[in-house]
């Protein structure tokens, strides 16, 4: 491997991988800070900002904290006990993931609304309700992250900690969740992107947050540089978030400076706590997934149905595929960005994550700016060059959207990678090279196998992102080219839930299979290890 | 690294992605016999009358749905390379937004067929034009509102009807439209008045779609809701036992707008500036005020023809009744939107 040593250096793709994905965020700055100005800001400043900015502390809080109370003891139960069913949870609870924020939020709604079946249930309104939808709905990336770390974790600080005499809850809140928080803390600052980006079920619901004034700014006045100001206003909240995530990670201890590691056994649950365990399990896939998507398919029922839903789940699945294996390769190059700390590349892929706080529209917009600049740049140039015309950026199909889907998931790809890296520590690489191995072959040979699981889940998630995925879909899809997540939301925006269902029910259907391997992969490298 | 690297590299990247992308069949290319339609619709009856159209003609019909914000942002980064022959919204106000950004061109062939139309559902110049109406009406529970109470949407700020209106969130397209024909109309300050008006007398906080709003007035949690009359068409139309009951409770008064008729928005469609297939997209848009499209609109979608003369078979249509439109020119709903939108951000109609 001298060749290796002489040629690999993973900062360089690392860099050229962050700024394609921090590309259509910078258009979007660009036309904040060089759009024309009109008095809309002052305009909310004086009129709705408190509100918006009430609901959008009011609704991420909400959903951090439900998502942090769900995901981690779960992620803590299922990694370190044994009861009934537990490798059946350990993918199902993923799950709710798959089914979009607002069609969840449109079926609680319509369950529990005046004259619903369930209106003697407090009706899910509001910036709490909106809050724990998106909390039962985004769990699934603390459980995930916090998942895979638990399992990672060596089982010797925890049992010190018992011996020393502490009890189960206590050793696992002085020693598992510490050594987890990196984990934790990049499955929380998701949640929170993704509360702060989303505009359907805000609405819905009646929590309007900042997403809603951006939208406005939009739709209603047409000024779309004050929107992509207040998109600005929303990176910068994201990236105090991604300040704390740090500052998290630097708080956090070394698993095991050796590198060896001794992966703990799952212990037995007795049949009473292994039956409040299945309990524990069943309840946020029931109100995340189940019940929701029950409520939808229920008017289903009396409701026809059109369209080639086998075609647009072939679309959705290619589209999922294709990306979900980009974003791993991605997430990953960024990850060493962060680890090689030489400051251009560490900047390069935390602006790659920012813009997942962005609304999907914007972001939306920010890539067509991006493809529609790089079009009028290189059209004259081209036909002068070669006489032919360039071809289509934006109606460029399926790579278009890859593209776009890398940039507005990228941070979903990049937490996963850099927390999987965060495990290969430093005194790791200097052995690997003290004993001769390259750059490129200590990446190999010893990150490899200790970033896999990592890897798999940055690909799981952006895979169950883009299936969900609908403005940046919408807006630069091949003509007639139909997606599970395209068609849901066209029934649902327009109010025909029943019809809503079947596609919304298709899309975790589709994202069933990749989970269910992905969860056994994991585990089975643990076995391995 | 250096960032001109990068630069070279992420450049390099795009260069190949479209030499790539060039070759995946998109269906999208400018050649004869096509009809490239950017629509904000997504009805399954739309592609009942792209059937119908492709029958008639032989031309191919290439789909793109978007909301109509994005749509528009796409013909305006595609530029002169654009694709996009005929663009459709669901509201007036993104149609006058995209002529303001000069992305339609004006169509002499239509002349004649546009003389059909209600002035007031026209773009002044032709640039683009209403094929569908949709009327804002006002739903009441039949057992507790006496429908003689109301007959201006003016009514409905009342001290009587406080805590007993419904109403969807002023995000909603179609109530800022609303909102935007009073400003027309009336003026800023008592379109202001007359928003303050509602939220002084709405039952609850804004939530849900206009479905949910005819719900509520069925749980009895408001009297009266403001809603988009083919919601409530759905309704009776339905075949769920339980919606039907709904439908059968709740009735629509079309009040009237000030000193005009009742609030018409259209579904709408222009030309675009750089059509690549112009001539099949003046044979669509002339086909989308044919007599088959226009039925094909009062049938599926309980939406009301343009063409005064279009016949058509709707029990709830015909049930409704007839009514008096408001004259405000729909080009008025798109270049008042933002002035609407302010007033209720003003008066704290979230």
């Amino acid at each position: 491997m001298i060749a290796g040593r002489a040629q690999f250096n993973p900062v360089r793709p690392a860099i050229v991988a962050a700024l394609i994905c921090a590309a259509p965020l910078l258009a979007v700055a660009a036309l904040g800070v060089f759009g024309p100005w009109t008095d809309y800001m002052g305009h909310i400043a004086r009129t709705r900002l408190p509100a918006y900015l009430g609901h959008t502390a009011l609704v991420t809080s909400v959903a951090a904290l439900s998502a942090g109370l769900i995901g981690v003891p779960l992620a803590w139960l299922v990694a370190r006990y044994r009861f009934f069913a537990r490798s059946v949870f350990e993918w199902l609870l993923a799950l709710p993931l798959a089914a979009p924020a607002y069609a969840s939020a449109y079926g609680w709604y319509d369950l529990t609304q005046p004259g619903g079946p369930a209106d003697f249930l407090p009706t899910v309104r509001g910036p709490v309700g909106a809050g724990l939808i998106f909390g039962f709905a985004l769990y699934p990336y603390v459980y995930l992250l916090a998942r895979e770390a638990f399992a990672g974790q060596s089982a010797d600080a925890y049992e010190a900690a018992r011996t020393l005499g502490a009890r189960p809850r206590s050793a696992f809140l002085r020693a598992a969740i510490p050594m987890a928080r990196p984990a934790i803390a990049a499955g929380l600052a998701l949640v929170v992107m993704e509360s702060l980006a989303d505009y359907g079920a805000v609405v819905h619901l009646g929590a309007p947050t900042l997403s809603v004034g951006l939208i406005r700014a939009w739709a209603g006045e047409g000024a779309i540089a004050d929107a992509a100001r207040l998109a600005l206003i929303l990176v910068m909240i994201a990236f105090v978030l991604f300040a704390l995530e740090r500052s998290q990670r630097q708080r956090a201890r070394q698993t095991s400076a050796s590198g060896r590691r001794r992966p703990p056994r799952r212990v037995d649950l007795a049949p009473l706590q292994g039956g409040l365990a299945v309990l524990a399990c069943l309840s946020p896939v029931l109100i995340g997934l189940v019940i929701p998507l029950g409520r939808l398919t229920y008017r289903a029922f009396h409701a026809p149905l059109a369209r080639d839903l086998f075609q647009a789940a072939t679309h959705s699945l290619t589209l999922a595929v294709l990306s979900g294996a980009a974003a791993a390769l991605i997430g990953l190059a960024c990850a060493y960005a962060l680890r090689s700390k030489k400051p251009t590349a560490v900047a390069a892929a935390r602006l790659a994550g920012l813009g997942y706080a962005v609304p999907g529209s914007v972001a939306a917009l920010g890539v067509l700016v991006i493809l529609g600049g790089v079009q009028t740049g290189l059209d004259d140039m081209w036909t002068a060059l070669t006489g032919m015309q360039f071809p289509l950026l934006v109606s460029g199909g399926v790579l278009a959207l890859i593209f776009a889907y890398q940039s507005r998931f990228a941070a979903a790809a990049i937490g996963p990678s850099e927390s999987a890296l965060q495990r290969v520590t430093p005194t790791l690489d200097m052995a690997a090279r003290t004993l001769g191995a390259g750059p490129g072959e200590t990446a190999w040979r010893v990150h490899r196998p200790m970033v896999m699981s990592g890897s798999l889940l940055a690909a799981l998630l952006v895979f169950v992102e883009v299936l969900k995925e609908l403005p940046a879909t919408m807006i630069l899809r091949p003509f007639n080219y139909d997606t599970l997540a395209v068609i849901a939301n066209n029934y649902a925006s327009d109010e025909r839930l029943g019809e809503a269902a079947l596609p919304a029910l298709l899309i975790t259907l589709i994202a069933l299979p990749p989970m269910i391997w992905i969860a056994r992969r994991i585990t089975r490298q643990e076995g391995a290890k | 690294m250096t960032l001109a690297t990068a630069c070279k590299s992420l450049l390099l990247g795009m260069v190949s992605l479209s030499a790539l992308s060039a070759c995946s069949p998109s269906g999208s290319s400018s050649g004869e016999g096509e009809v490239n339609i950017y629509t904000a619709r997504h009805y399954a009856s739309d592609d009942a009358l792209y059937e119908a159209f492709t029958e008639e003609t032989g031309i191919e019909v290439n789909v793109i749905e978007a909301p109509g914000d994005l749509l528009i942002e796409r013909v305006r980064a595609d530029g002169e390379r654009s694709q996009a022959d005929v663009v459709v919204t669901v509201d007036a106000g993104r149609l006058w937004r995209a002529d303001e950004a000069g992305l339609f061109q004006p169509a002499p062939e239509l002349d004649s067929v546009l003389e059909t139309v209600p002035a007031n559902l026209r773009q002044p110049d032709g640039d683009w034009f209403g094929f569908a109406k949709r009327v804002r009406v006002i739903a009441y529970a039949k057992d507790r509102v006496d429908p003689s109470e109301i007959s201006n949407f003016a009514d409905l700020t009342d001290p009587q009807w406080q805590g007993r209106i419904c109403v969807r969130s002023s995000s909603n397209v179609y109530n800022q439209s609303l909102l935007a024909a009073m400003v027309a109309q009336d003026g800023a300050e008592a379109a202001e008045a007359w928003a303050q008006g509602i939220v002084d007398n709405m039952a609850r906080p804004p939530q849900g779609g206009d479905t949910d709003q005819i719900r509520a007035v069925a749980a009895r949690e408001c009297d009266v809701a403001i809603i988009n009359h083919y919601y409530l068409a759905r309704f009776m139309r339905s075949e769920n036992p339980g919606d039907q009951e709904i439908g059968e409770q709740i009735g629509a008064i079309f009040a009237d707008l000030g000193d005009g008729g009742a609030h018409v928005n259209v579904s709408g469609a222009g030309l675009a500036a750089n059509a690549p297939n112009r001539e099949n997209a003046i044979a669509f848009l002339e086909f989308m005020l044919s007599d088959e499209s226009q039925r094909i609109f009062a049938e599926l979608t309980n939406e009301y023809p343009v063409i005064p003369s279009a016949s058509y078979d709707n029990d709830v249509l015909d049930a409704f009744g007839d009514y008096a439109s408001d004259d405000v020119n729909v080009d008025e709903l798109g270049a008042n939107a933002g002035e609407a939108q302010r007033i209720f951000d003003r008066v704290g109609w979230p």
